[in-house]
């Protein structure tokens, strides 16, 4: 209980420190919304002027104090630019990004743990040395790339077998389900495989150090075979350790999918991103970096969570103290 | 390579058949049974007999089962997979193509919705704060409509008034409202709303509201008549009442500007999708005769140059505008495409910092323009864009071809230059700041063209609001570029204050003689030589005329191509499938 307490103080305390280096390094960046607003046609008093409206000459401890104490009430503000609920766009954003992650994660799990497994158990040189030789392909295809090919290969109206859309989101968005998944394989691929191509290393070589254990002479002893035993009894032992990997690739995917985004014209989280820091729509930028690094913090509580259940072992010392 | 990819590909089927991958493996699973797992992974069979021949004596027999099944069981497990993958991806793609067609268009008739791919998206709809041609283009003539309207020449013709009067001395303007106009809402448009727009421009100093500084005062002398006066002549005025300045907002309505939009146009603004989409409903309750002619026409924005290309070819869209005249070349080729560049106002200027550590000598400046190749720019970019040699492009008034001033000579460019003192031992470096939203490609061709003249070009490509804070306001670079788009946009050139730190009185005088000119054809002349004296001091190089190619399908009609990149009216659009 006392672990739990002293790991959510953590998380509070290492929020309010994102939420200041989050906005201390944006007021960094040289220009502001308002020269961006009046564009090049725009005399000084005009930019002097809407400065003056968009609230940026207040101090900048004034401007912090309102931001952080909207965030606390759990309002994030309006965006300076758009005129729309801070939380309501990252919302909208969030019905493409987080499905794309999901649907890559998927698929890089479906093809990275067998071929890991594969690739551990592989015996004959020539396998081993094929495995490793995909795994730093696959590892290292540009996503634009890969995107492209898979365009050339399944995009609609462009492809040789084009039976997949390669670009936009469904107007009417999740109530289309189909279409909304149709959208998303595509792109989802192209992060999948590369994703998958991380997973694939991570598995073979946790596999390999396990398979020297004495766990996997254990299993043999028992009457395993060694494929069994790897399968059965390795797969269990490094799970905990795929899990942590999984919860860093899944952060780093939200913002990393913003290349595939752009590919396959998809309005995301990361195109969000690129474009309200363009135009220095700070308060907005702000906001979102706030939440993204409380999602990573989050995803990091809910890897140790996982782990707490994953490995009897680790609640097994805890039983062990509490008796 | 692409060999790499196809494990990928075939995976997303795998999907609703799960079992596939997770049977063949079974991680940390209810764990399959010796006899069905041995077939698929028979590499075991090897390290088992080598390395624990004693510690697998439980498991002799399936061993040897195994061994002896090897080599046909693989093989039959290898082909029922692949089969298996073949089948399913077949039946899916099949199941897949059949439910996106399940609504074809069909033939022979008029589409009920068209859409159209642009490029740049507006960040909001506040057309009065926000500036950008993103919002001219899809606001002004569709949805907001101004007291005057441009024509595809850029001529000022009807709109609001239907017609008007400008008195001998160029003071007094009186326009005629046309009758029984209403805004989307039901509200009555008349002589009251527009003096209170054009009175709300100026006291809020909203976008453009300069444009107006010699206005004196703007009055409805009755429902139908607006009567403008000035303080001293502006022979622009009807112009600058075409764009922004002109335009006519429903006094009594509130709506929130950002998010939605409220005009007398043709179209209702239905739906406001930031960076995605924006969707137009046809009125039908549209007061004008210029009706739209298809109900529902749907704006997408694409960032990337290729997804556009490829809604092309897939059908989601049915013309794209801009498109670059490089992967125009798919539909070009291609009779089910029209693929035409349009005549714009788009200027890529190139300029010189006027005050500047080295570009304040003339010498300097002209012997840029003498290195610069515009025929190579404008070949590079694929053939379609204009020469330009001056500030005015040719669908301006004052417009005259220019391009003979500084013809490409890198010869008298290095004469120039050697005059001014730079040298092989002491050469010229300048700075040149420009937003990335322009590409790399144009800084690399310059640097390479003025290296070859013994100028060091240091490119740095930031971000466009780097720029205005470096260039535009603080006016630190030497050289910078810009796509300076708008019409009638000279008083650049004759405000000292203005970024290019040109200060030339003789052209000042010109332009402000120019604005203050009762007739056209003094305007005209007027602007003729202020703009030639412009181009030989040499304080920018014109890059070229940026033409903006449009391609469509056969089967769409009414899509403007002149200016459509600040002036897009798709009242006439229509889109008939093919029969």
């Amino acid at each position: 209980m006392l672990a739990v307490v002293r790991r959510l103080l953590l998380f509070v305390a290492a929020l309010f420190g994102m939420s200041l280096l989050v906005f201390a390094a944006l007021r960094i960046l040289p220009g502001d919304v308002a020269s961006v607003m009046a564009g090049v046609n725009a005399t000084p008093q005009r930019v002097e002027a809407l400065r003056e409206q968009l609230g940026l000459n207040r101090s900048i401890a004034e401007q912090y104090g309102s931001w952080l104490g909207g965030v606390l009430r759990g309002d994030f503000g309006t965006s300076l630019l758009t005129g729309r609920s801070i939380s309501a766009q990252i919302g909208v954003r969030s019905q493409v990004t987080f499905p794309l992650i999901a649907l890559g994660m998927l698929i890089a799990l479906l093809i990275g743990i067998p071929a890991g497994c594969a690739g551990a158990l592989a015996t004959s040189r020539p396998a081993r040395q094929s495995f490793r030789a995909i795994s730093i392909i696959g590892g290292s295809i540009p996503a634009l790339w890969g995107g492209l090919l898979l365009i050339l290969l399944f995009g609609r109206g462009v492809g040789l077998i084009g039976i997949l859309p390669s670009q936009g989101f469904p107007q009417q968005g999740w109530q289309n389900p189909l279409q909304a998944v149709m959208s998303l394989l595509l792109p989802a691929m192209t992060v999948g495989i590369i994703v998958a191509a991380g997973i694939m290393r991570y598995t073979r070589s946790a596999l390999n150090e396990v398979m020297g254990s004495s766990f996997i002479d254990m299993g043999m002893a028992c009457g395993m075979t060694r494929r069994q035993a790897t399968l059965r009894i390795g797969l269990r032992i490094i799970a905990p350790q795929l899990v942590s990997v999984i919860g860093l690739t899944l952060a780093e995917m939200i913002t990393g999918v913003v290349v595939v985004e752009n590919l396959f014209a998809l309005q995301g989280l990361g195109s969000m991103l690129i474009t309200d820091v363009g135009n220095r729509d700070l308060l907005t930028v702000q906001s979102e970096l706030f939440l993204l690094s409380a999602f990573f913090l989050t995803i990091g509580l809910v890897v140790d969570m996982l782990h707490q259940l994953i490995d009897p072992r680790l609640r097994a010392v805890k039983g062990g103290i509490q008796q | 390579m692409s060999g790499n990819i196809e494990p990928g590909t075939t995976e997303p089927e795998n999907k609703e058949p799960e079992n596939i991958e997770a049977e063949s493996t079974a991680p940390g699973g209810t764990g399959p049974g010796n006899k069905d797992s041995a077939g698929p992974q028979p590499e075991y069979d090897a390290s088992t007999s080598e390395t624990t021949p004693d510690a697998a004596s439980g498991s002799t027999d399936e061993t040897l089962n195994a061994l002896s099944k090897k080599p046909k069981g693989r093989r039959n497990w290898l082909l029922a997979l692949i089969a298996l993958i073949v089948v399913i991806a077949v039946s899916a793609g099949a199941w897949v193509f059949s439910s996106l067609r399940s609504t074809p268009a069909s033939t022979g008739t008029v589409a009920k919705s068209v859409t159209i791919g642009l490029k740049l998206a507006p960040t909001n709809l506040d057309i009065r704060n926000e500036s950008g041609s993103a919002l001219d283009q899809v606001l002004i003539g569709n949805v907001y409509q101004g007291l005057v309207a441009r024509s595809s020449e850029n001529k000022v013709v009807p709109a609001i008034a239907k017609s008007w009067s400008k008195s001998d001395d160029g003071l007094t303007y009186t326009f005629t409202l046309n009758t029984g106009m209403h805004f989307s809402n039901g509200d009555v448009l008349d002589a009251n709303d527009v003096v209170w727009s054009i009175r709300e421009l100026v006291d809020k100093q909203y976008t453009d509201a300069d444009v107006l500084s010699t206005m004196k005062s703007i009055t409805a002398t009755d429902d139908n008549t607006v009567v403008i006066t000035l303080n001293k002549p502006y022979s622009a005025l009807l112009w600058a009442l075409s764009g922004r300045a002109g335009l006519v907002f429903d006094k009594d309505a509130s709506y929130d500007a950002k998010t939605q939009a409220v005009g007398s146009g043709p179209f209702l603004l239905s739906s406001f999708r930031q960076g995605d989409s924006i969707t137009l409903t046809a009125d039908g309750k549209y007061w004008g005769s210029d009706k739209a002619k298809t109900q529902e026409i749907i704006i997408r924005y694409f960032a990337d140059d290729n997804a556009a290309v490829n809604a092309l070819k897939s059908g989601d869209v049915q013309v794209l505008a801009p498109i670059t005249e490089n992967l125009a070349s798919t539909f070009s080729n291609n009779d089910d495409y029209v693929v035409k560049a349009g005549d714009d106002t788009d200027k890529f200027v190139l300029a010189f910092n006027s005050k500047g550590t080295s570009t304040s000598d003339k010498r300097v400046r002209q012997a840029i323009r003498y290195a610069i190749n515009n025929e190579e720019l404008i070949a590079a970019r694929g053939g379609s864009d204009a020469a330009l040699g001056g500030p005015i492009p040719s669908l301006d008034p004052g417009y005259e071809d220019l391009t003979d001033l500084y013809p490409y000579n890198p010869t008298k460019a290095k004469s120039l230059l050697a005059e001014a003192g730079y040298s092989t031992a002491k050469p010229l470096t300048l700075r040149f700041e420009y937003a990335n939203i322009y590409g790399t490609e144009i800084g690399d061709q310059l640097k390479s063209q003025l290296k070859a003249v013994g100028i060091d070009l240091q490119v740095n490509v930031v971000e466009f609001s780097a720029w205005l804070q470096d260039v535009y306001t603080n006016k630190d670079y030497d050289l910078s570029l810009v796509d300076h788009n708008e019409s009638h946009d000279f008083y650049q050139w004759a405000d000292p204050e203005y970024y290019y730190n040109y200060d030339n009185p003789k052209v000042q005088e010109l332009y402000a003689k120019a604005l203050a000119a009762t007739s056209d054809e003094e305007e005209e002349s007027l602007l003729r030589q202020a703009a030639r004296l412009v181009s030989e001091d040499a304080p920018a190089d014109w890059l070229f005329n940026y033409r903006v190619t449009t391609a469509r399908v056969k089967g769409l009609s009414g899509f403007p191509v002149n200016l459509n990149q600040s002036l897009l009216p798709l009242w006439n659009v229509t889109m008939r499938n093919p029969a």
